[in-house]
């Protein structure tokens, strides 16, 4: 199921909005560029109308902060995949002075605001001669729908631990295979068992064998509040290439992003994309019983660093399935 | 519907669908551009200086919406009911060439309760008296296609707005005609295109504005109808009229159905606009082998030349960047379907072919993996169009097709009542119907692209809601 779906009808929409500016080296073959200078082209995204359907109008602001007078001006814009925008360029005629601003309008299509929680990113990337001698500068605009998710538990979506004695409802890895739950405990994984890894404490689920225990990657917002060091996932991978990055949202509006991820719960090496070990259990449950002994079944760690400063707020997992986490915790 | 020998309503007919042979010898008598695969131009007709646009334009504010049907065949004798069921809605007069379906039409409203409307006919243009009346406000046409330009065009003279079956016309003329006309009249007429108010068509438009295809890259579309029973019925339509065209010429008759809820679902002529038109088309043989095995040898039909392909394919490019593939095929046997598909760069939607309640299956990523389909349900729960969240139960209850006749009945006429700008204008009618003269032409040339109208006139490149509406009330009936 998709992220908006399965968050709950929630109230007034909460926004925040976070504006990043990275500037990026002039194009080869433009004129000599000057020397390094800090980015000091500022770009701006005007406040987004969500409340679709509609076409809302969005404005784009370009500060020249540079030393040289700014010139050949092409302002750019998108929304989310998929959102037509017009025009997607356009350009600024003449050239503006120091400290002089040029602004730039779009329109976009916003679709029905529907239940759940949504986050919109949009994009504006100004080209441009002179100026702070960059070539060009991005800002970023992210607004929310609706608030995340309450807690990990409520975005289970998967059955991943099953008991021996009824293996019928599992389903870890997209053939009916799951963890087996006397495997687990002997492993030291017990329902609402405290986990410590890398440095965080974390909860095995507290849920009977056989239930949703755990949430597969799609991008789900989920609500975690504290500070720390760094954000400890604790999971494993099905099938191959269970990556991705975890976004942290801060409660100042601001966001940080860190890849991570698991190794396949049976077939990877156990540091495979810098994970680490957590427990290793015997044999799996499959579809017709427990079986496939002698062949470790694993759970892992990983972590991603936070920005120790800042209130974490919530935290939006990556959108890849064969990612699934049984909990996540902040590290001091 | 108005009947008329056969004969006579060919002699009526003009240009390069009536005349299927000539039609190859007219589109090769056409100035060539250079180069062989080159685009057959379609030239932009100079818009009038008493002529301005219609986009965004309201309706004025109708107390209640008064209907005059013309044509009361199977199509317009249940869509003729269907409007006098809409709140807000009266049909005040009914035309038929033939008085006695004038008179059934009117004694059927009578029993539902309604008022008795004015009755006309017994003439080919019985209904030109009908636009004279001043207690019509809306004209819905369901007449045989040969006619529907000219009725059209009368309604819209007479100051009317006007709702017509597919196609609104069958010519590049006639549909530009039908645009000028509208624009100098300031009266809006809509192709009553069903399916585009369709539930899980809707729904496809609302994923598609929400992103869940990602940047829609393609789509597909059609009418895929084994009609071949009712073509050969004589009893059916009027005349044989609809199977007399498959002897006229080589053409994507009726693709709109399919055509139009992909076309919306790109924003065709909201942000993007069809430009390019490429046709193909199978030998025809559904038709004659139908005859040889189930119609008997005294039926006239039996002199007749069947010339249309089975299926003909039209793709058509875009100016973003897409590909439609829009299917016309109603003599080959086979189950029904309107293809419904939309693929993008994040997932696919696909219509009858799945198993699942709605009939439709997805894949979108992140949801999905593992190269294997998903029911679209939940899906169709999630994007499920306001429209049949306020109103589908009366839709089941009233309307033919699934409900979407009544939907499209009325919402028409909540645009109508409430003073709003429609889902469906001038504009949208007239390029969805335009590869039915496009695809004669493409045929003609050997597959030739050719160049889709832009009847907008330029406005295509303004984003504006659709049939993604908003959600409103129907104004209460005094």
């Amino acid at each position: 199921m998709r992220t908006v779906r399965t968050f709950r009808s929630l109230g007034a929409a909460v926004v925040a909005a976070l504006l990043v500016i990275v500037s990026a080296p002039a194009a080869a073959g433009a004129e000599p560029p000057p020397e390094p200078v800090a980015s000091r082209t500022e770009v701006s995204i005007s406040s987004v109308d969500l409340d679709g359907p509609a076409v809302s109008t969005v404005k784009v602001t370009v500060k020249n902060a540079g030393p040289q007078r700014m010139r050949s001006l092409r302002v750019s814009f998108a929304g989310p995949a998929g959102w037509a925008v017009q025009p997607a360029v356009t350009s600024v005629a003449g050239a503006f002075g120091v400290d002089a601003t040029a602004a730039a309008e779009f329109r976009i299509q916003v679709p029905e605001k529907r239940d759940g929680f949504a986050l919109r990113t949009f994009t504006a990337t100004a080209a441009y001669a002179g100026g702070d001698g960059a070539g060009s500068a991005t800002a970023t605009r992210t607004q929310t729908n609706g608030a995340p998710l309450a807690d990990l538990a409520a975005a289970y979506d998967n059955v991943g631990i099953t008991d021996e004695g009824n293996t019928g409802p599992g389903d870890y890895d997209g053939e009916g295979n799951s963890f087996s739950a006397q495997k687990l405990a002997a492993a030291g994984l017990e329902p609402g068992g405290r986990v410590e890894a890398l440095g965080a404490e974390l909860t095995w689920p507290d849920v009977a064998p056989g239930t949703k225990d755990n949430v597969t990657g799609a991008g789900q917002a989920i609500t975690l509040n504290g500070k720390g060091s760094k954000l400890v996932l604790l999971g494993s991978g099905v099938t191959g290439g269970a990556t991705g990055t975890a976004t942290v949202y801060y409660a100042d509006g601001t966001s940080t992003r860190g890849p991570f991820g698991f190794p396949n719960w049976s077939f990877d090496p156990a540091d495979a994309h810098g994970a680490t070990l957590v427990a290793s259990t015997d044999g799996r449950n499959r579809p017709d019983g427990y079986g496939n002994a002698g062949i470790a079944y694993r759970v892992f760690a990983h972590s991603v660093p936070l920005d120790p400063a800042k209130q974490v707020e919530f935290v939006v997992l990556p959108s890849n399935r064969n990612v699934h986490v049984f909990d996540m915790a902040i590290a001091p | 519907m108005p009947e008329i020998p056969a004969v006579s309503r060919r002699s009526l007919l003009g240009g390069a669908l009536a005349t299927g042979a000539v039609a190859v010898g007219a589109g090769s008598a056409r100035a060539e551009p250079a180069g062989p695969g080159a685009v057959l131009p379609a030239p932009t007709p100079r818009r009038r200086r008493d002529q301005k646009s219609m986009i965004g334009v309201p309706y004025d504010v109708h107390e209640t919406v008064r209907v005059g049907v013309i044509g009361i065949g199977n199509r317009g004798r249940g869509m003729g009911e269907g409007w006098a069921v809409v709140p807000g809605c009266r049909v005040t007069a009914v035309c038929d060439i033939r008085a006695n379906r004038a008179k059934a039409l009117a004694d059927r409203l009578v029993a539902l309760g309604k008022p008795r409307p004015a009755e006309y006919g017994g003439s080919e243009d019985a209904y030109t008296k009908m636009l004279k009346r001043d207690d019509i406000d809306l004209v819905y046409i369901a007449t045989p296609w040969e006619f529907h330009h000219r009725q059209g065009r009368d309604a819209l003279l007479a100051g009317k707005h006007v709702v017509v079956e597919l196609p609104i016309a069958t010519e590049l003329d006639e549909l530009w005609d039908l645009v000028d006309t509208s624009e100098r009249t300031r009266r809006h007429l809509m192709l009553s295109e069903n399916c585009s108010y369709g539930r899980n068509e809707l729904a496809m438009l609302k994923m598609a504005h929400e992103g869940l295809f990602g940047d829609v890259t393609n789509g597909h579309g059609g009418y895929l109808h084994d009609l071949r029973s009712l073509l050969f019925s004589d009893t059916y339509y009027t005349d044989s009229w609809r199977r007399l065209w498959h002897t006229r010429s080589t053409a994507s008759f009726y693709a709109m159905h399919g055509l139009a809820p992909v076309a919306a679902a790109m924003d065709v002529n909201r942000g993007d606009r069809m430009t390019v038109l490429r046709a193909t088309a199978t030998e025809p043989k559904g038709l004659a082998d139908y005859r040889e095995r189930f119609v008997d040898r005294s039926h006239p039909s039996w002199k007749e030349t069947y010339v249309n392909g089975d299926l003909v394919t039209c793709l058509i490019d875009t100016a973003k960047g897409r590909v439609i593939r829009a299917e016309h095929d109603v003599s080959s046997p086979r189950p029904y379907s309107r293809i419904n598909s939309l693929a993008g760069s994040r997932g696919i939607f696909e219509d009858y072919a799945g198993t699942s309640s709605t009939g439709g299956r997805i894949y979108v990523e992140p949801d999905h993996s593992g190269h294997s389909w998903r029911d679209f349900d939940s899906y169709r729960k999630e994007f499920d169009h306001w429209l049949w969240k306020k109103i589908g139960d009366d839709a089941a209850n009233n309307g033919g097709h699934g409900g979407m006749d009544y939907v499209l009945q009325w919402r028409t006429v909540q645009l109508m009542r409430a003073g709003l700008v429609p889902d469906i204008d001038v504009y949208d009618s007239a390029s969805w119907c335009s590869p039915v003269p496009l695809s004669v032409t493409s045929l003609a040339a050997g597959g030739r692209p050719v160049e889709v109208p832009d009847f907008t006139r330029g406005s295509w490149v303004n984003l504006r809601l659709g049939l993604d509406s908003r959600e409103t009330n129907m104004p209460p009936v005094a």
